[in-house]
């Protein structure tokens, strides 16, 4: 009983006066330190301030709660002997002997007594007596309903329901079900045994939730505090950007640095001038770059790496952004102040060219639905075309500026543009509204991410901010570290759940954050020259893109692939040009 | 900008037009003596079957005030037969009024039973229902008086349904559900409104009947 073995060698053990003897053998728990050499291989009981013992290094855990909820783990998981031994051993109760009474009566449908044994427990809220007693009468009166015991369920509302004078409108609604009982059926089973046990189970349970913890333990609390600590765990790991990674509870959860993209391994070289934009499509299967050369290259993706599709041309102009349709079968490119053109992605062919006369486009984009493109026109409108050119709306102002991005969320209902130097228009289709963010110092792109919630938007002044955009928008985090003096550097979202922004930087190198805590992880070095783009691939959290003035594009991944190469070919390094 | 009273010396009132408005009145209220005593005095000619039927009308009345619902509604069908089906909000109206009776006698198996029979049928349509939920609800109180619906077992709410009653039969036998008198009051005070809106402070007051009598 809690206290010296019986089996152990003599030498073991304590000479324990009559008194300490005593105390054990009526099972009461022990409060002062026993010394003594076999103590030593137990836990020793600490005392906190408030004179209860307590568990755990930092002695902020009380033994007889700890003691409780590994209880009730154990009756969870099936283990009821266990658990009864437990409580027999250590001489922690789960529960007082009434509330065992109560919740017995409530499973026999004793209900009563379980409203008598409610008032011994001694509740110190009046309100949650009375909701608890509620919930009882009300399991009492459904139940009279299913015998077909009108008369009694009706007593029951009049006579001990509603003098509780709580809860007026669900009296209304239990008035109801007495004259037509077949609208509770339909909300419940028909009267059976099976799941006459299963609603009196579900009462309990609901009454566990109302009843204070220390009466009754709630359910699955161990196993609610153990996931709390493992998701602290994975979002303060910084590393953490491969799905395969599980959890043990054996070790606290961090992840080594090798999940994140950092090793160039393929530089791609097709392009004849500086590359200016850069995005995977949505599935991930291809990469389209875009240069001041006037072409668009469209890149196919696979297990082999990153090969040369189609190259595009027919623009006269440099290409300022490119835009995937939903479905990936087709491309949007946007000279700089000059046209849109649509392209589809198998062929390489253009299907159509967007012109307003007199006027030169900006930026392009695509509606959720794939049947209306929309872009951004050097007058400061924004207009919106079918696909077969014709002219939808417009929309005039301050819309956009002369080069600027634009995004319109994947529920068709926000197209955000740069409508000032220091401003980026949020601008609800449906309801007319706008809403703005306004930054001090002079944005130059942004970024949406892919759940619509966030926007990622570079400033002149080398740091990259994040909004919220969802209600107010509110500014979230900063980065910084990059180095941008005089060209439009792009950032984005990437990784696993978006959990890292990455960036261009005119210092040569690729720069990655982690979102969350906004630490600089990576810097990864390669280009020569500035990097002006970046994407990361939605379908593989480890494969990043950047490209850059010095006419390349390098495809980032992790160190297991590359090593596996560096048989293959000299530096590990995979180069792919223009020629098929 | 107040009405010169000068000014209504100048519209005539035709002495028939008055003795209608009273008479419009009169009939509407079952007032049956005073309706035969007055066009004794003042020589008017006979509404046609006015007096039978107001009679009848004025017992249905007074049914309804009293609470005793099933005998107005067994009057009203030999009155006019097939006015409560094509009037369902005053037909549950009456019933309810019955319900209210029996619950307000404490015969809660009997209110139950008639519930039942008669008013969950209503229920089919969703508009019935919170109407529905509002009776149901008396049953639930030991004491309906003191319940959140203690307004159903009021005179306010019989004299309403009453009066619904009485306008319904009106309508049925073509006659005009509202007393001109009421209207004519009604017509002043809704033009006083509009004109005090459209000329604010230099507008005429609103319409008071009391300082109308009075002055």
């Amino acid at each position: 009983m809690g206290g010296v073995g019986d089996n152990e060698p003599a030498s073991k053990r304590m000479k324990l006066s009559s008194e300490e003897l005593r105390h054990l053998s009526n099972g009461s728990t022990l409060k002062e330190p026993i010394v003594g050499s076999s103590r030593n291989l137990m836990a020793q009981p600490l005392q906190s301030e408030g004179g209860e013992e307590v568990v755990g290094s930092k002695g902020i855990i009380k033994k007889v709660e700890f003691v409780r909820i590994i209880a009730k783990a154990l009756y969870s998981l099936g283990y009821i002997k266990s658990g009864a031994h437990l409580e027999e051993e250590s001489g922690i109760a789960l529960h007082s002997s009434l509330v065992n009474v109560f919740m017995k009566q409530i499973l026999e449908g004793d209900w009563d007594g379980s409203v008598v044994t409610l008032n011994n427990i001694g509740l110190t809220d009046e309100m949650t007596l009375k909701s608890a007693c509620f919930l009882i009468l009300e399991q009492k009166f459904f139940e009279f309903l299913d015998e077909e015991k009108v008369m009694d369920a009706l007593k029951t509302l009049r006579t001990e329901i509603s003098p509780l004078c709580i809860n007026d409108s669900r009296v209304r609604e239990l008035s109801l079900f007495i004259v037509s009982p077949s609208r509770c059926f339909s909300i419940r089973s028909p009267k059976q045994d099976t799941s006459r046990a299963r609603s009196r189970t579900k009462l309990l349970e609901k009454l566990q939730k109302l009843l204070p913890p220390t009466d009754i333990v709630p359910e699955r609390r161990l196993e609610h505090l153990v996931e709390q600590a493992l998701v602290l765990q994975r979002d303060a790991c910084m590393f953490h950007n491969s799905l395969y990674k599980e959890m043990s509870l054996y070790a606290d959860h961090q992840c080594a640095r090798d999940q994140i993209p950092s090793y160039a391994l393929q530089i791609l070289q097709a392009h004849t001038d500086e590359i200016w934009s850069l995005q995977f499509s949505h599935n991930g299967k291809y990469l389209a770059s875009s240069s001041n050369d006037c072409s668009t290259i469209i890149w196919e993706v696979d297990a082999n790496g990153v090969s040369l599709k189609h190259k595009l041309s027919g623009h006269q102009k440099p290409i300022s952004s490119v835009s995937w349709s939903p479905n990936d079968h087709q491309l949007l490119t946007c000279g700089v102040e000059e046209v849109v053109r649509r392209w589809d992605v198998s062929s390489g062919e253009c299907l159509h060219v967007y012109k307003k006369a007199g006027l030169g486009m900006v930026s392009c984009g695509w509606s959720p639905d794939g049947k209306w493109i929309f872009s951004g026109v050097n007058d400061k409108s924004i207009s919106m075309w079918e696909l077969d050119g014709k002219e939808l709306e417009c929309w005039k102002g301050q819309r956009t500026l002369k080069i600027s991005d634009l995004e319109i969320t994947s529920d068709g209902k926000q197209i955000i543009s740069i409508c000032r130097e220091t401003e980026i228009l949020l601008l609800d289709r449906e309801a007319k509204v706008e809403r703005f963010i306004e930054e001090d110092e002079t944005i130059t792109s942004f970024s949406l991410s892919r759940d619509n919630r966030f926007l990622l938007v570079n400033l002149l002044n080398q740091e990259i901010h994040l909004w919220s955009i969802e209600g107010d928008p509110k500014l979230v985090s900063k980065y910084r570290g990059h180095k941008r003096t005089r060209f439009i550097i792009r950032s984005c979202f990437g990784g696993l759940e978006e959990a890292y922004i990455a960036s261009g930087s005119e210092d040569s190198l690729v720069y990655i954050w982690h979102r969350g805590t906004g630490e600089l992880i990576e810097a990864l070095p390669g280009h020569s020259g500035a990097v002006n783009c970046v994407s990361w691939n939605p379908a593989n959290p480890h494969m990043l893109a950047s490209a850059s003035d010095d006419r390349t594009i390098r495809i980032w991944g992790l160190n297991n692939l590359s090593a596996k190469q560096k048989d293959t070919h000299g530096n590990g390094i995979h180069r792919c040009n223009g020629s098929t | 900008m107040e009405v010169d009273p000068r000014l209504y010396e100048q519209i005539s009132v035709n002495d028939n037009d008055i003795h209608n408005i009273v008479m419009s009145y009169l009939v509407h209220n079952c007032f049956k003596e005073t309706v035969e005593s007055f066009i004794a005095c003042t020589g008017m000619k006979q509404p046609s079957d006015h007096l039978e039927d107001m009679e009848k009308r004025k017992r249905i009345y007074q049914f309804a005030l009293e609470g005793n619902a099933l005998k107005a509604i067994e009057l009203t069908e030999e009155l006019a037969a097939n006015l409560l089906e094509k009037n369902k909000d005053l037909h549950f109206d009456l019933l309810s009024l019955h319900f209210v009776e029996l619950v307000c006698s404490r015969k809660c198996t009997e209110a139950l039973e008639f519930a039942q029979m008669k008013l969950t049928p209503f229920g089919k349509e969703q508009k019935y229902v919170e109407k529905l939920e509002d009776f149901m609800a008396l049953l639930a109180y030991e004491e309906p008086e003191k319940s959140p619906m203690f307004h159903l077992l009021s005179l306010e709410y019989r004299q309403h349904v009453a009066d619904s009653l009485n306008r319904a039969i009106l309508a049925h036998a073509n006659h005009p559900t509202y007393t001109a008198m009421e209207r004519l009051i009604q017509q002043t005070t809704v033009v006083r409104q509009c004109l005090n809106q459209e000329h604010g402070k230099d507008g005429p007051p609103p319409f008071s009947l009391k300082d109308f009598l009075r002055s």
